[in-house]
C-alpha cells in the first residue's frame, strides 16, 4: 500500500519535472540516433548492426540510469520531504523499495520508448531485425534497472546528494569506463601470480570480465544474437547466467543501500 | 487510567562525544497539551526525532500511545500527526496532493479541502505547486498534513516559524481546538510567549536535560519570579530590615534598597518597611517577565552567580 504510493508519487513526481523527458530524449538520441547513423554509413545487416549498437548504447545508458537513481533518497533527504514522508506511515524499507520501483520504471519507459524508435529505424532503413528487437529492449531494460538499482542503493547509503552523485561517477568509471583496464591488470597480475596460464580463461576470469551489469548484459544479448541457448550448458556463452547476474545487480545494491539507510540518522 | 500519550525514560543521544540528549525523563498525560521549551541547540529536536525514529537513542526507549517508537511506528505514525522540524515540500506537487497523499499513507476519509480550508489555504492556493509557497503557506500545509486522519497526538516541532503574527495566532486556535477534540498536543518552541499562551504543562531544556517541568504558573512560584522593588533613599537604613513575607532578596546598596515581591501587596510592606528606618526619594518596580524566568532557567553558569550574589546582599544590611 505505501509501497504503491511512493512509487507512483516518484513517477508523477518526475512525470511533472523535465527529468522524464530529458532522460526519454537521451535514451532515444543514444539508442535511435546511433543506430540510424550506424545503419546509414556501416551497411551492415541488421543482426551486425544491432550488436555494434548495443555496445554503444551499453556506454550511454549506465550513466543516465545512475542519474536518474542517485538522488532518490538523498534528494528527498536534502529537501526535507523525507522528513514528511518518515512522519507518516510509510518505514524506510517502503519508501525505499517505492523509489527503487519508481526510478525503475522510469528508466524502463525511457528505455522502451528508445529501443521502439530504434526498432523503427532499424525497419525503415534496413527493412529487417524485428526479431532481435525484443532481446534488445529487454537486455537494455534490465541493465538499466541493474544501473537504477547501484544509484538508488548508493543513493540510500548516502547523507549528502554531493556524495551520492560521487559515487555514482566511481561506480560509472569502475564499472563501465574502466573494467576492461581493470580486468586486464588482473589477468595480468594472476598469470605473474603463476595462478593460471598465460592465455587460459578459467571460469572466475569469465565471470569477472562479465561481472558488471552493462558486461553481462552485452554477453546475454550476444548469445541471443549468435543464435545461442537460452540454458547453454556453458554459463558464459548461455544467457541463463548473464542474466542471473543482471537480476543480482538489480537486487543486491538496493539491498545494500537499505540496511544503510535502515540504521541512518535522518539529523 | 490512560496510556501516557508520550512516555520516555532516560533517553540519551551521543552524536561523538557530544550528549544531545542527556538521559531525558518525559511524560506527557493524555489530553495534555505540553509545551517542550528550550533555546536552539538545547536538545528539543533531538529528543523529538528519537520520538519520531528518525534518530535511533544510544541509549533508553520512548513510547507513544502505548507504542513502542521504533518496533511499532507504522501502527503508532498512522495514529499521530506531525510537524517536523526543517520539513520539506515536494515542489511540483500541488497543496492538494500533499494532502491526499498523507490520506492515503493514513487510510484516512478527510476531504483534503476541509482540512486546508481549516488552515486556512483557500482552493486556489491548494491548487497550486508547493514550490510557489511562501514559508507561512508551507507552514499550514505541513500542519493541513498533519491533522490528516484526526491524529490523537500531534507532535509540532517549531511550529510557528515562519508563521506571522495572525497566523501564529490562528494556530493556537486550531491547537485548542484540537486540544478540545481530544487529541493531545506536544509541541516545540524556543519562544516562550507561544508556549506560555496554550499549553498547560510546559518542560524546559537545556543541555540535552529537563531543567524543569511544570505548569507555567508553578515555574513562576518555583522561580519566586515576582515584582523587583528598587526604591532610592535618604540615607541606606542601618541595621536589619528583617524578615518580611513575600520579600526576597533584599539588598542595600549605593543608596538604593532592592527587593523582590512575590505577591502584589509585597510590594507596601517593603516600601512601608524602609519609611520606618528611612526617607524614599523615589520608586520603581519591574515586573519580572517570562523571559527572565526562562533565561534564568537556560543560561545556567552567568545567572547561578547573580543569584548567589542576591541571596548574600539579601542579608547584610
Amino acid at each position: 500500500m505505501s509501497v504503491r504510493t511512493v512509487a507512483r508519487k516518484d513517477l508523477a513526481d518526475a512525470g511533472r519535472s523535465k527529468a522524464l523527458w530529458a532522460v526519454t530524449l537521451a535514451v532515444v538520441l543514444f539508442t535511435a540516433g546511433i543506430t540510424a547513423a550506424a545503419a546509414v554509413t556501416v551497411g551492415e545487416p541488421a543482426a551486425v548492426l544491432f550488436g555494434q549498437v548495443f555496445q554503444i548504447i551499453t556506454v550511454a545508458l549506465p550513466i543516465i540510469a545512475l542519474f536518474v537513481a542517485k538522488g532518490a533518497i538523498t534528494g528527498e533527504r536534502e529537501s526535507g520531504s523525507l522528513r514528511v514522508l518518515l512522519s507518516l506511515p510509510p518505514s524506510r524499507r517502503d519508501i525505499l523499495i517505492g523509489k527503487l520501483i519508481g526510478r525503475m520504471a522510469l528508466m524502463v519507459i525511457a528505455t522502451l520508448i528508445g529501443a521502439v524508435a530504434t526498432g523503427f529505424v532499424m525497419i525503415t532503413l534496413l527493412g529487417d531485425g524485428l526479431a532481435l528487437l525484443v532481446p534488445f529492449m529487454l537486455f537494455l531494460a534490465l541493465m538499466g534497472m541493474a544501473f537504477v538499482g547501484i544509484g538508488v542503493g548508493i543513493s540510500a547509503s548516502s547523507a549528502s546528494d554531493g556524495r551520492a552523485t560521487a559515487f555514482a561517477v566511481g561506480a560509472y568509471l569502475v564499472l563501465v569506463a574502466m573494467w576492461s583496464l581493470i580486468f586486464r591488470v588482473i589477468q595480468v597480475g594472476a598469470v605473474e601470480l603463476g595462478l593460471i596460464e598465460a592465455g587460459s580463461q578459467p571460469a572466475w576470469l569469465q565471470f569477472i570480465s562479465l561481472f558488471p551489469p552493462n558486461r553481462a548484459a552485452s554477453a546475454a544479448f550476444e548469445a541471443v544474437r549468435s543464435g545461442g541457448q537460452i540454458f547453454a550448458t556453458d554459463p558464459f556463452a548461455s544467457v541463463w547466467f548473464p542474466t542471473l547476474i543482471l537480476l543480482a545487480w538489480i537486487v543486491v545494491p538496493a539491498l545494500g543501500g537499505y540496511l544503510r539507510f535502515r540504521d541512518a540518522d535522518i539529523g | 487510567m490512560t496510556e501516557p500519550a508520550i512516555d520516555a525514560n532516560s533517553l540519551t543521544k551521543r552524536f561523538g562525544e557530544v550528549k544531545a540528549v542527556d538521559g531525558l525523563d518525559l511524560t506527557v498525560e493524555s489530553g495534555e497539551i505540553f509545551g517542550f521549551l528550550g533555546p536552539n541547540g538545547a536538545g528539543k529536536s533531538t529528543a523529538i526525532n528519537m520520538l519520531l525514529d528518525f534518530v535511533s537513542p544510544t541509549a533508553g526507549t520512548a513510547s507513544m500511545l502505548g507504542l513502542d517508537v521504533a518496533s511499532e511506528r507504522k501502527q503508532l505514525h498512522s495514529r499521530i500527526g506531525v510537524v517536523p522540524e526543517n520539513y520539506g515540500l515536494y515542489e511540483r506537487l500541488s497543496g492538494r496532493r500533499h494532502v491526499e497523499l498523507a490520506v492515503e499513507f493514513k487510510n484516512a476519509t478527510d476531504d483534503p479541502d476541509d482540512l486546508l480550508e481549516r488552515v486556512g489555504l483557500s482552493q486556489e492556493d491548494a491548487s497550486r505547486p508547493a514550490g510557489e509557497y511562501s514559508t507561512g503557506m508551507g507552514q499550514r500545509l505541513a500542519l493541513a498534513v498533519a491533522l490528516v486522519g484526526s491524529p490523537e497526538l500531534l507532535i509540532l516541532d517549531e511550529p510557528t516559524s515562519g508563521l506571522d503574527p495572525n497566523g501564529a495566532r490562528e494556530l493556537r486556535e486550531l491547537i485548542q481546538a484540537e486540544n478540545e477534540r481530544g487529541a493531545t498536543v506536544f509541541f516545540s518552541s524556543h519562544i516562550l510567549e507561544q508556549v506560555e499562551a496554550v499549553a498547560d504543562r510546559v518542560g524546559i531544556i537545556d543541555d540535552g536535560r529537563f531543567v524543569a517541568t511544570d505548569s507555567i504558573e508553578q515555574l513562576r512560584e518555583n522561580l519566586d519570579a515576582g515584582a523587583r522593588v528598587t526604591l532610592r533613599v535618604g540615607r541606606e537604613p542601618e541595621g536589619e530590615l528583617g524578615d518580611l513575607p513575600n520579600v526576597r532578596d533584599i539588598e542595600v546598596a549605593d543608596g538604593t534598597v532592592h527587593g523582590t515581591c512575590l505577591e502584589p501587596d509585597a510590594k507596601l510592606t517593603l516600601i512601608d518597611r524602609v519609611r520606618e528606618m528611612t526617607t524614599v526619594t523615589d520608586v520603581r518596580i519591574e515586573e519580572s517577565s517570562l523571559e527572565d524566568m526562562f533565561a534564568s532557567y537556560t543560561s545556567n553558569a552567568s545567572d547561578d552567580g547573580d543569584t548567589e550574589t542576591a541571596v548574600a546582599g539579601g542579608v547584610e544590611a
